[in-house]
C-alpha cells in the first residue's frame, strides 16, 4: 500500500514523522519527487492529481513486488478538477476555437486508471467509480468481488484534489468552516462546516493471507438509523471486540453526531481534511497501525490514543451525512499486502 | 453455482424516441435523430450535428414527474424518465419493496447545467438562484437524485469510464447479483449534451460535420448524442418468484484494457478482441452462434479500424451481421452502452437486425461491411454489444435469448 497525503505518509518511517498542520482550512498533499516514477516530459505534461495518483499506484505495486496487477480499480469523487476548470476557461477564453485537447482528456475520470494500465501494460479489468463518499468504497467492493471471482493481485485506490476555485465554490454552500482554525484543533471547534483536504492511496489486494485482512465492508446510503450494531453482528463481533475505531469526525456540528458514543475512537481528518475519498486514507492508516501495532506517535498530540494491542480495527466514515461506510480490519489472516 | 442474471425491464429516452417503443419505431422506420442543437450555447450549433432529445427542460421535468421542481439537471431528468419506464416495464410499482441497487454511469455529471452558470458560481460578486446547481457538477448528483426520487437505497454507485461507462455499470450490477449481495439491480447511464464535451471531442478532431458514417471508407468522426437508458437486472430466482416477464439474459461480459494510448485503440483491436472473446467464453457461446453484433462503431478513424480487425480476428470469414446504431442516436457516451444493450434485447425480442445508416463504401483495410438494410424475421438468440472508451477501456456484453 501507499499514500500521498498532506502528511509525510509516502516515504519511510511514517511512525516518526512530525504532524503537518494548516491554518487556512484547506490541506494540500506533500508531493513526492516524481522523477523516480515517470519521465520528465510526463511530469511536465500531466496535471498534479494525475501525477499524485499515478505515483501512489506505482509505489504501491513496487512495495508489493507486483509489476502487472490482475486488475486496476479506482475511485475519485471529482477527478482532475484542475483540468476540468482549465477546459471550461479555455472554451470561454478562446471562444471554442483552436482548443488544446489535453485538459479535456485529463479531465476524464478514468484518466489515471488508463495511465496506470498504459505504464504497466496491464490489459486486464479496469474500472473507475465516481460517487462522492462511495467512490473508493465501491472500487474496494469491486476489487473484493474480483478476488472472490478468482482473480489475483488487484490494484485498488483513490485520488482526489482540491483546488482554490473548488474550495471557494464549496464554501458558497457551507461545506467549510467560516472561521479559520488550526487543523490540529479541529475537534475543539464544533461549528458548521469542516476543513478541506486531498490525497491518494493505493492498495494491493491479494488472494493469499497477509498480515492485514480486510474482513468487512458495508456502504449505507442516507441511513435512517445507525447501522453499527448490524455491521458488527454480521461479523459476529460486539463493540467490546473493537480495539480501535478510526472515525471520520471532522468538527462539523451538522454531522458529527453520527460519531457520538463510539468507544476507542481515533479521528483522522485533522491529518488529511475532508474529501470524497478520505476513506482510502483511513484504510491506509488503519492498516499501518495494525501492522506496526502502534499509532504514529506525533500525529495525535491532542488526543488520548486508545492503547493496543490492536486486533480488530473498525473504520467508520461518512461524507456530509449521505454516504456512510463501515470497514473492518483484522490482524493476521489477511488480504492487504 | 452463481445465479443467472435476467433482464426484466427496459427504459430509455434518446433523440429517436421518448421510450423504448418510440426508439423501436424509429429504428424500424430508419429515422435518424441527428440534427442541430436547440439547447446548447455554442458557436457550432449550425455546423456540428448532434442527436439531441428535442424536448425543453420544462417538458422533460413533466415527463420525469417532477414538473416545476428546480435543481434537477438535464442529466438527471433524462435519467429519471428512463428509470421510471424501466421500473414500470418490469412491473415494479414500488422500488423500495425489494433491496435494490442502482449502478449509474455518467461522464460529466450535471455539466450541462453547471457550465451555464459556472462563471457566476466562481464570481463572489454574483448571487442568485444558480447556487442550487453548485453541487450538481459531479457524477453522483444525478444518481442520487434519481435513486431518491424512486426510492432505491441498497447499493448506489456511479461509474465513469468514458464511452464504456454504462456497459461497465451493467457488468458491475450483474456481478453484485451473481455474488449474492442483492437480487435486483438497475443499471445503465445518462448523458446530456454539453458545450464542454462537444468542444472536447472537437478539439480531438473527432467530430464529423456530416452525419457519421460508421465502417465506411470515408468516415470522418462521430456525432455526439444524449439520452438515458436503464435495464432492470434480476436474479433468476427473484424473477421466477414474482413471475416477471423475462426479456433476455445477460449471459456474458468482459472488461479489458488496451494499454496502448490514452485516447486511441491499438490498430489490431487487441482490447476489443479480448473483450468479445472473454464475454463469449463466459456465456459458453461459440462465435458461430452469434447472430448479431451491435458494434461500438463511432465512425472515428481509429475505432472502426480496430473494432473491424477485432471482428475479423474473432469470427474469421464468418463475421455475423453487424451494425452501429450511432447514426440513429449519436454517440451518447455514458448512456451509449445502456441504449445499445436495450437495442440488443429488442433485436432478440422482435427478430430484427438494425441497419447501419450512411454506409456506402467498404473500408480498404477490412473485408467486412456492416448490415445496411433492416432485416426482419431473423431469429436472433445471441447478441454482442460493444462499448469502448478513452483510457483504453473495452467492455463487451453478451445478451442472449432466455431459455429457462
Amino acid at each position: 500500500m501507499s499514500a500521498i497525503s498532506p502528511q509525510h505518509s509516502f516515504g519511510e518511517n511514517v511512525f516518526s514523522q512530525p504532524l503537518m498542520t494548516v491554518s487556512e482550512n484547506v490541506f494540500a498533499c506533500v508531493e513526492p519527487d516524481y522523477r523516480a516514477y515517470m519521465p520528465p516530459n510526463s511530469i511536465r505534461r500531466m496535471t498534479r492529481i494525475l501525477k499524485v495518483g499515478l505515483t501512489a499506484a506505482l509505489q504501491c505495486m513496487q512495495d508489493a513486488g507486483i509489476t502487472v496487477p490482475g486488475a486496476i480499480v479506482t475511485g475519485t469523487g471529482k477527478g482532475s478538477l484542475s483540468d476540468t476548470e482549465r477546459f471550461l476557461k479555455e472554451i470561454r477564453e478562446y471562444k471554442e476555437t483552436a482548443l488544446n485537447a489535453t485538459p479535456f482528456i485529463q479531465s476524464t475520470y478514468n484518466a489515471v486508471n488508463g495511465l496506470i494500465a498504459l505504464q504497466q501494460k496491464c490489459t486486464q479489468y479496469n474500472n473507475t467509480f465516481v460517487h462522492r463518499g462511495f467512490s473508493f468504497e465501491n472500487a474496494l467492493l469491486d476489487a473484493m468481488l474480483l478476488i472472490a471471482e478468482g482473480n489475483k493481485d488487484i490494484l485498488v485506490g483513490a485520488f482526489e484534489e482540491i483546488t482554490a476555485e473548488h474550495f471557494y465554490i464549496k464554501s458558497r454552500i457551507g461545506f467549510w468552516k467560516k472561521e479559520k482554525i488550526a487543523s490540529n484543533e479541529l475537534y475543539q471547534h464544533p461549528t458548521p462546516g469542516t476543513i478541506s483536504g486531498e490525497g491518494a492511496a493505493f492498495f494491493l489486494l491479494s488472494d493469499t493471507p497477509g498480515e492485514v485482512q480486510l474482513s468487512g465492508l458495508k456502504m449505507v446510503y442516507k441511513p435512517k438509523e445507525s447501522y453499527l450494531q448490524k455491521f458488527l453482528a454480521s461479523h459476529e463481533l460486539n463493540l467490546e471486540d473493537i480495539d480501535l475505531v478510526i472515525s471520520g469526525r471532522n468538527g462539523d456540528s451538522n454531522f458529527d453526531h453520527y460519531y457520538d458514543g463510539l468507544p476507542n475512537e481515533l479521528p483522522f481528518k485533522h491529518l488529511c481534511g475532508e474529501y470524497d475519498t478520505s476513506g482510502a486514507f483511513a484504510l491506509w492508516l488503519g492498516a499501518q497501525i495494525l501492522k506496526a501495532q502502534q499509532v504514529p506517535a506525533n500525529w495525535f498530540p491532542m488526543l488520548t490514543v486508545p492503547a493496543g494491542p490492536y486486533k480488530n480495527i473498525l473504520i467508520y466514515n461518512h461524507f456530509f451525512g449521505e454516504q456512510h461506510v463501515y470497514m473492518l480490519l483484522t490482524l493476521n489472516t489477511g488480504y492487504l499486502k | 453455482m452463481a445465479e443467472r442474471v435476467l433482464i426484466t425491464g427496459l427504459g430509455m429516452v434518446t433523440a429517436i424516441g421518448d421510450n423504448v417503443a418510440g426508439n423501436l419505431k424509429s429504428l424500424r422506420m430508419q429515422q435518424s435523430g441527428i440534427g442541430f442543437t436547440q439547447h446548447i450555447d455554442t458557436i457550432y450549433k449550425d455546423s456540428l450535428p448532434v442527436a439531441e432529445v428535442r424536448h425543453s427542460t420544462a417538458t422533460l421535468q413533466e415527463m420525469a414527474g417532477v414538473a416545476g421542481k428546480d435543481g434537477y439537471t438535464r442529466t438527471t431528468l433524462l435519467g429519471l424518465i428512463a428509470m421510471r419506464e424501466a421500473l414500470a416495464d418490469a412491473g415494479i410499482a414500488d422500488a423500495s419493496e425489494e433491496p435494490t441497487g442502482f449502478i449509474n454511469a455518467s461522464t460529466v455529471g450535471g455539466m450541462c447545467d453547471t457550465e451555464k452558470v459556472y462563471f457566476d458560481v466562481i464570481n463572489p460578486e454574483k448571487e442568485g438562484n444558480f447556487l442550487q446547481y453548485i453541487d450538481t457538477l459531479d457524477c453522483a448528483d444525478c444518481t442520487q437524485r434519481i435513486a431518491d426520487t424512486v426510492g432505491i437505497s441498497e447499493y448506489i454507485a456511479t461509474i465513469s469510464t468514458a464511452c464504456s461507462s454504462s456497459a461497465n455499470a451493467l457488468m458491475f450490477g450483474a456481478r453484485l447479483i451473481r455474488a449474492g449481495l442483492v437480487r435486483r439491480v438497475i443499471c445503465g447511464g445518462t448523458e446530456a449534451l454539453t458545450r464542454f464535451t462537444l468542444n472536447g471531442f472537437n478539439s480531438l478532431k473527432n467530430i464529423d460535420k456530416q452525419h457519421c458514417r460508421p465502417f465506411d471508407q470515408h468516415r470522418n468522426g462521430l456525432n455526439l448524442g444524449e439520452g438515458a437508458a436503464y435495464l432492470v437486472l434480476e436474479s433468476e430466482s427473484l424473477a421466477r418468484q414474482r413471475h416477471a416477464t423475462v426479456k433476455a439474459e445477460l449471459k456474458g461480459y468482459a472488461n479489458t484494457n488496451e494499454a496502448f494510448h490514452p485516447t486511441a485503440p491499438s490498430p489490431e483491436g487487441d482490447g476489443a478482441f479480448a473483450a468479445m472473446q472473454q464475454a463469449l467464453a463466459m456465456g459458453g457461446v461459440a462465435p458461430e452462434d452469434v447472430q448479431y453484433v451491435n458494434v461500438h462503431g463511432t465512425a472515428t478513424l481509429s475505432n472502426d479500424l480496430a473494432e473491424g480487425h477485432a471482428l475479423q480476428r474473432l469470427f474469421g470469414n464468418k463475421v455475423p451481421p453487424f451494425s452501429s446504431t450511432k447514426p440513429f442516436t449519436g454517440h451518447a457516451l455514458a448512456a451509449a452502452g445502456g441504449i445499445e444493450a436495450i437495442y440488443a434485447v429488442l433485436a432478440i425480442q422482435h427478430a430484427l437486425i438494425f441497419p447501419n445508416l450512411h454506409f456506402s463504401e467498404k473500408m480498404e483495410e477490412l473485408y467486412i461491411t456492416p448490415e445496411t438494410q433492416l432485416k426482419e424475421g431473423v431469429p436472433v438468440s445471441n447478441v454482442i454489444s460493444n462499448s469502448f472508451g478513452f483510457g483504453g477501456n473495452n467492455a463487451s456484453l453478451l445478451i442472449s435469448k432466455y431459455e429457462g
